[in-house]
């Protein structure tokens, strides 16, 4: 029976790969949980690192959070999206410093603002993950109170908040 | 037209070409996924199709998947059956390409690179590549007669 034998060696080459995607995985730093979360209305999405490479800075979870801490000032917006999306429209007083630009930007940032500076990150919202990859790097150069807004500028535009 | 589509399917130096091509591509594309299991999985998500239960499951598996079966068909392992396995999922990315296409929902394929984001083939150059994979595909499994093995030595089956 060649359909039979031809089963047969599939079942054994998917096994040999399940098998070994479930080892290397685990054992992989940069595994990642079996199960992850896509869900937008829980949170930033997200596909659960489990190795030393996660990270979960504090985040801000709610626009009207958010709200609260840009009408206390005392904290600095800073926006992880690209020049053109900024220029679109930002949040008041943000000041625009893309990820994928971020080595050419930190030393002129680093001269400006002291480390325990109130920093507040954004992006475009629950389906995207600059603001944390931004938040994880200002945390690296060394700033203490970084936090991330996780609705973004799409969050605070459906609210009707003022925009810069 | 007859013999020459005769001597296609039992011509082994083909049969091995069509296995090295499939076989190193399919690696190829399986490392930098297995290299970042997480951005494979937002590319996953982007497709818009799986349910969320099943997206880290898809980008942990399918990515061995790819390895294993190309490995198989370079070594001359199970040929017909890694062949089978390796249409299987070239069938499945037509699918999630064309449906994604029809209904114009934005995406990375992710096909050989997740980490250049913005950067992606377009899904109809896309297609036509999974197609043509997928005709080499079919020429190893429909091939008659001894294949030929790394070292030179024939292989049944």
């Amino acid at each position: 029976m060649v359909f039979r034998k031809t089963m047969r060696e599939i079942v054994i080459l998917v096994g040999i790969s399940v098998a070994l995607a479930m080892v290397v995985n685990f054992l992989s730093p940069r595994g990642i949980a079996l199960i992850g979360q896509w869900d937008t209305s829980k949170g930033v999405i997200t596909a659960s690192p489990t190795g030393p490479e996660a990270w979960k800075p504090e985040q801000i979870n709610t626009v009207a959070r958010a709200k609260e801490i840009f009408d206390d000032g005392n904290v600095l917006f800073v926006d992880a999206r690209s020049p053109d999306s900024y220029a679109d429209g930002h949040i008041p007083g943000a000041l625009s410093l893309p990820v994928g630009q971020f080595d050419e930007r930190i030393e002129s940032f680093l001269n400006r603002y002291s480390p325990d500076t109130r920093i507040v990150t954004y992006c475009s919202g629950r389906t995207c993950e600059d603001s944390h990859n931004l938040a994880r790097l200002l945390s690296d150069a060394g700033f203490t109170r970084v936090s991330v807004f996780i609705d973004g500028f799409p969050g605070w535009e459906a609210q009707g908040f003022p925009i810069g | 037209m007859g013999n020459l589509r005769q001597s296609i399917f039992k011509n082994n130096w083909i049969e091995l070409a069509a296995r090295w091509v499939l076989g190193l591509t399919f690696i190829y594309a399986s490392i930098h996924k297995i290299l970042s299991p997480a951005d494979f999985a937002r590319i996953v998500y982007g497709y818009g199709l799986f349910p969320e239960i099943l997206i880290n499951l898809i980008a942990i598996i399918i990515p061995f998947l790819e390895l294993v079966a190309g490995f198989a068909l370079i070594i001359g392992v199970y040929p017909r059956s890694a062949a089978i396995a390796i249409n299987g999922l070239l069938a499945a990315f037509i699918a999630v390409l064309a449906i994604n296409l029809i209904r114009g929902h934005e995406f990375d394929c992710g096909c050989f690179s997740a980490n250049q984001s913005g950067y992606s083939s377009s899904p109809e150059v896309t297609i036509a590549r999974d197609i043509f994979y997928l005709a080499l595909g079919m020429l190893i499994v429909l091939f008659k007669g001894n294949r030929r093995s790394l070292f030179g030595r024939l292989i049944s089956a």
